[in-house]
């Protein structure tokens, strides 16, 4: 199965020690994704790499042909398996990487490691396609950086450097090659639609609220510290109680989970709007699906394709696959003059009958004590309150009939417990009601002035029709757990941090989470949205006026011959010969004084006759120009002596001081 | 199929290419220096793909819209560029020297002994010098900053007589590999190939007239170097210079020329096949070089070399020897 490496392979073959360097880089490059790769493609292509070192090492050849396709074509089909598609960018991607294994257990020639140096610039590059990380950046130009430095070993003949000196060399040349890249990201005209349409990523590993919601749905958004949005309001933010941002509206229920009832159809509604009004901006994370999470009730927006559904629920036309910025205004009060109409009341008033018996019965005797809607709404509320409800994020588990079991005996749970079981006494009521989820809260970064809501501030409310009024919101969970409402700094409940135990509130971490958050908000909305606005403005600051797409073009052109005469400028600087001996530039000095009184030396003349010929011309400089000559040779010429660095310092300093008279200045004096 | 025809393609197109730039620099006088104007710059098949690449990656970028990935992709557009020119200026202001003439025996290596002169403050990497024939010889070095870098270019020599090259081609692929710069020097570079020293027929002066060795070791004639001193040599003939010099004690010989030269003559090995003749006389002359201090000399049909010793006179010989029967010799 294994051969040794006959000899006459041996001259092409790749020494171990690159094929290391090569790995190596390969390794650096892979691990950037396996995060996102199934296990055993992990597994795999480690394996590849790893075996191929281990041959290496030991001086045998890579694996004959039959024993590498063997390999290649079980993992292909595997991953095939697996993924249905090698189009896409996660199942691209992973192709990728599986290629990169084994085009590496195959590596024996030196041209396959020209081959591995395309596989890890592009997947330097497919890591970049979905990130948006700074770190990631520098960590990838750093995996470029050590690939140029094993590249230089490669070359033939290359010069027998150790490592820093490749890895100078290589740094030289990327840092050279930063003013071009720079000049064609800042100019490079930008297209405001892809060029082809991509195949979507629905359901790729994205946190985020979904369209339906059974319990312990939240809890895992509510552990997760992953951003959702940041939000940043023009002038003063809403209180507390204002501040919820709202995500998909959930209507079907088996009295377990909620759903919602697909998407909803734009609204029809007439709104009137009324309270104070927020102005705010808004930067969406990429998520699953077309949620904007706009603060409730918005009136103005300014995303194309925007637009309210009947839940009120403000989304755009396409999943949010990109971050996007979200520039709104947003009213905390809404009013309606509309009916509800009776298919939806149904819809909404609408309970699974074989379910929650003992809520069914408390309902019924409920309402017949509070016949108006909104008196029983307060005595739910009342009894929640009441009665020993907690509010934890490490609830009992609970079987089918939920809302029985978590009003009647658990009564543990967090906002989802409550939003659900809340609805439920309501339908049972007759009162058409509805769960709205979303977020809620938010930490303040008062670095940037912008608010931080996490997954962990996903939240979930209801909502009641009361004719006359609309919907109206009520936060069951307010009633049990007012630090819902009010969250701490960080945005997590305090009871979950009490509950968990993990969240250790340590105030300078969280002071330092704050300020990378508000440099890293620097970066996204310099750098990750910069567009051909950008652009625009930026050549606008640059003095010119209506920029349009051609105008960049000739920017960019202006721009690339000035990056391009830097870098000739640093070539032809790198090339010149040693820096000159100090002592022949002091000593240029002063044959540019004394050329300047009429008295060049003659480019055939050395020192001691140049101090003659200038001692016959000017006997007044007779004295001062053989001492600085005769210095000059002793400096030059001599052995060196303990005092030389001395000398040369004190005659450097003399040739400063010299300051010959013209001959004519000294005639009339 | 496509192979050949490629091959052949960008064999024709240098050919073209070196012709052109022959007739743009004429022939150089040694030592040449690589100007700008004389360097020629290609992608190798590594740069070619990465170029390819790179197009992949923009067009995933923009189409991604990413930023990032932008910013990346650019960055190594930038670097393939940047890499461009430090190709190009690893040769450009080197300065190429090369001894002009070369011995060989056939069937063994002859070397051209390169100097590559590097009077910048920068290391030239890989530079590979390359004497194209029907296989390519090629050594390569790396000049550091302001040295002389010495190469030996050996080149295998399979047939006696006179090889010759109009040029010299030295390229450099470093520092990634993605580009090939590459300049000629135009210089007529010779290799005159002797037959290789064959045959074991006893040297023809043996059966003349022998003279003793002993008269010619402190003969008064010419001087002819130095031996290591042995007891009972006249002090007279001690080479006091080079003891003084800190030397081994030796005695200056001098070759008696009033001793009858010997001649390695073609005749004397009447019926013998032309090269298996020449390549006798070939060793003949290394016998005779290498062993006595008598002078020696060579007579093929036409030409006559007259009784010499040395380093130049065996040169002389061997010369003879490769064009014998060789039209095109100096």
């Amino acid at each position: 199965m294994k051969r040794r490496a006959s000899p006459r392979t041996a001259e092409r073959e790749v020494p171990y020690r690159e094929l290391r360097a090569v790995g190596a880089c390969l390794g650096l490059a892979l691990a950037t994704h396996v995060p996102r790769l199934p296990t055993w493609l992990t597994v795999v292509v480690a394996a590849c790499i790893a075996m191929r070192l281990f041959l290496a090492a030991r001086g045998y050849a890579a694996p004959n042909r039959p024993v590498r396709l063997g390999i290649a074509a079980a993992s292909i089909t595997i991953l095939f398996l697996q993924l249905r598609t090698f189009n896409g960018l996660s199942a691209g991607t992973a192709l990728l990487c599986l290629v990169a294994g084994l085009k590496f257990l195959e590596t024996h020639a030196r041209r396959d490691l020209s081959a591995l140096a395309l596989i890890i610039y592009f997947l330097c590059l497919s890591a970049l396609l979905r990130s948006e990380s700074f770190w990631l950046l520098m960590y990838l130009l750093g995996v470029i950086w050590l690939t140029g430095a094993t590249l230089l070993r490669l070359t033939p003949s290359a010069p027998r450097h150790g490592w820093p000196l490749d890895l100078r060399y290589a740094g030289r040349i990327s840092a050279q090659a930063l003013p071009v890249a720079v000049v064609l990201w800042l100019f490079f005209p930008r297209f405001d639609a892809p060029l082809w349409q991509l195949p979507s990523e629905r359901g790729s590993a994205q946190s985020g609220l979904s369209d339906s919601m059974s319990p312990g749905d939240i809890v895992e958004l509510a552990l997760s510290d992953e951003i959702a949005f940041r939000v940043r309001f023009a002038g003063a933010a809403p209180p507390a109680e204002e501040r919820y941002w709202r995500g998909p509206v959930l209507h079907d229920t088996d009295g377990r989970a909620w759903r919602s009832i697909g998407p909803a159809p734009e609204s029809g509604k007439i709104l009137t709007h009324t309270g104070p009004a927020y102005a705010y901006t808004l930067s969406l994370e990429p998520h699953a699906f077309n949620w904007l999470f706009a603060l409730d009730w918005p009136d103005q927006w300014n995303v194309p394709g925007a637009h309210l559904n009947s839940d009120d629920t403000l989304v755009s036309g396409t999943p949010v696959s990109r971050p996007i910025d979200l520039t709104a205004r947003s009213h905390t009060h809404v009013l309606t003059t509309d009916t509800l109409s009776s298919t939806a009341r149904r819809r909404d008033t609408r309970l699974p009958s074989d379910r929650n018996p003992r809520t069914t019965a408390f309902s019924a005797e409920l309402r017949r004590s509070h016949p108006d809607d909104l008196g029983y709404v307060q005595a739910v509320l009342d009894l929640f309150r009441r009665e020993e409800f907690f509010y934890t994020l490490l609830p009992p588990p609970l079987g089918d009939d939920s809302v029985d079991e978590f009003l009647f005996d658990t009564k543990r749970g967090f906002c989802g417990h409550y939003a659900s079981a809340f609805a439920t006494l309501m339908r049972a009521a007759g009162i058409p009601a509805r769960v709205v989820t979303g977020y809620h809260g938010g930490t303040y970064n008062p670095y940037a002035g912008y608010w931080i809501v996490r997954q962990s501030n996903a939240h979930a409310w209801d909502e009641i029709w009361i004719a006359g009024r609309g919907w109206l919101r009520v936060d069951p969970t307010a009633a049990i757990a007012p630090a819902r409402v009010e969250p701490g700094l960080d945005g997590t409940p305090a009871i979950a941090r009490g509950a968990l135990g993990f969240r250790a509130h340590v105030p300078w971490i969280t002071d330092l989470r704050l300020r990378l958050d508000a440099l890293g908000q620097i970066w996204r909305q310099r750098v990750l949205r910069f567009n051909q606005l950008s652009q625009f403005s930026l050549i606008e600051q640059l003095g010119i006026e209506e920029p349009d797409a051609q105008k960049i073009v000739l920017v960019m052109a202006a721009g690339l011959v000035l990056a391009f005469a830097w870098l000739m400028w640093q070539l032809r600087r790198e090339q010149r010969a040693e820096p000159k001996d100090r002592a022949v530039i002091a000593y240029g000095r002063l044959c540019r004084k004394l050329a300047a009184v009429g008295l060049p030396r003659r480019p055939h003349e050395g020192a001691e006759d140049y101090a003659a010929r200038v001692g016959r011309a000017r006997p007044d400089l007779a004295a001062a120009a053989a001492a600085l000559c005769e210095s000059y040779s002793q400096l030059r010429y001599a052995r060196a002596t303990a005092q030389h660095e001395q000398n040369l310092e004190e005659f450097i300093a003399r040739t400063r001081s010299f300051h010959p008279r013209r001959a004519s200045r000294v005639a009339d004096g | 199929m496509s192979e050949p025809f490629t091959r052949r393609l960008r064999r024709a197109s240098v050919r073209r290419l070196r012709a052109w730039a022959a007739r743009r620099h004429g022939v150089d006088s040694l030592p040449a220096t690589i100007n700008r104007r004389r360097i020629y710059i290609l992608p190798t098949r590594f740069g070619l793909a990465l170029a390819a690449l790179l197009a992949a990656m923009l067009i995933a970028a923009l189409n991604y819209n990413s930023n990032l990935a932008l910013a990346f992709a650019f960055f190594m557009v930038s670097l393939a560029l940047v890499a461009m020119h430090h190709c190009h200026r690893n040769l450009s202001g080197l300065s190429v020297d090369v001894n002009l003439e070369a011995d060989a025996f056939a069937g063994a290596d002859a070397v051209f002994h390169f100097m590559l002169r590097n009077g910048s403050s920068l290391e030239r990497g890989g530079l590979e010098v390359t004497l194209e024939d029907e296989k390519p010889s090629r050594a390569a070095a790396s000049a550091p900053p302001q040295s002389d870098q010495r190469l030996d270019l050996a080149v295998p020599v399979a047939r006696r007589g006179v090889h010759r090259w109009d040029h010299v081609e030295i390229r450099t692929i470093h520092p990634f590999g993605w580009f090939r710069a590459w300049t000629y020097v135009h210089a007529s570079l010779t290799v005159f190939a002797a037959p290789g020293p064959d045959g074991s027929r006893p040297l023809p002066a043996a059966t003349g007239s022998g003279h003793a060795l002993a008269g010619e070791m402190l003969g008064e004639e010419e001087f002819a170097g130095l031996r290591a001193y042995s007891p009972g040599i006249a002090l007279k003939h001690m080479a006091w210079k080079a003891l003084a010099r800190g030397g081994e004690a030796a005695v200056r010989v001098y070759t008696d020329f009033g001793a009858q030269p010997e001649w390695l003559e073609w005749s004397a090995l009447e019926g013998v096949e032309t090269e298996a003749r020449l390549s006798q006389l070939c060793r003949w002359v290394l016998t005779c070089e290498s062993r006595s201090a008598r002078p020696y000399g060579l007579r093929l049909p036409g030409v006559e070399v007259a009784p010499g010793r040395g380093p130049t006179h065996r040169i002389r010989c061997l010369r003879a020897l490769a064009l014998h029967a060789r039209p095109g010799g100096p």
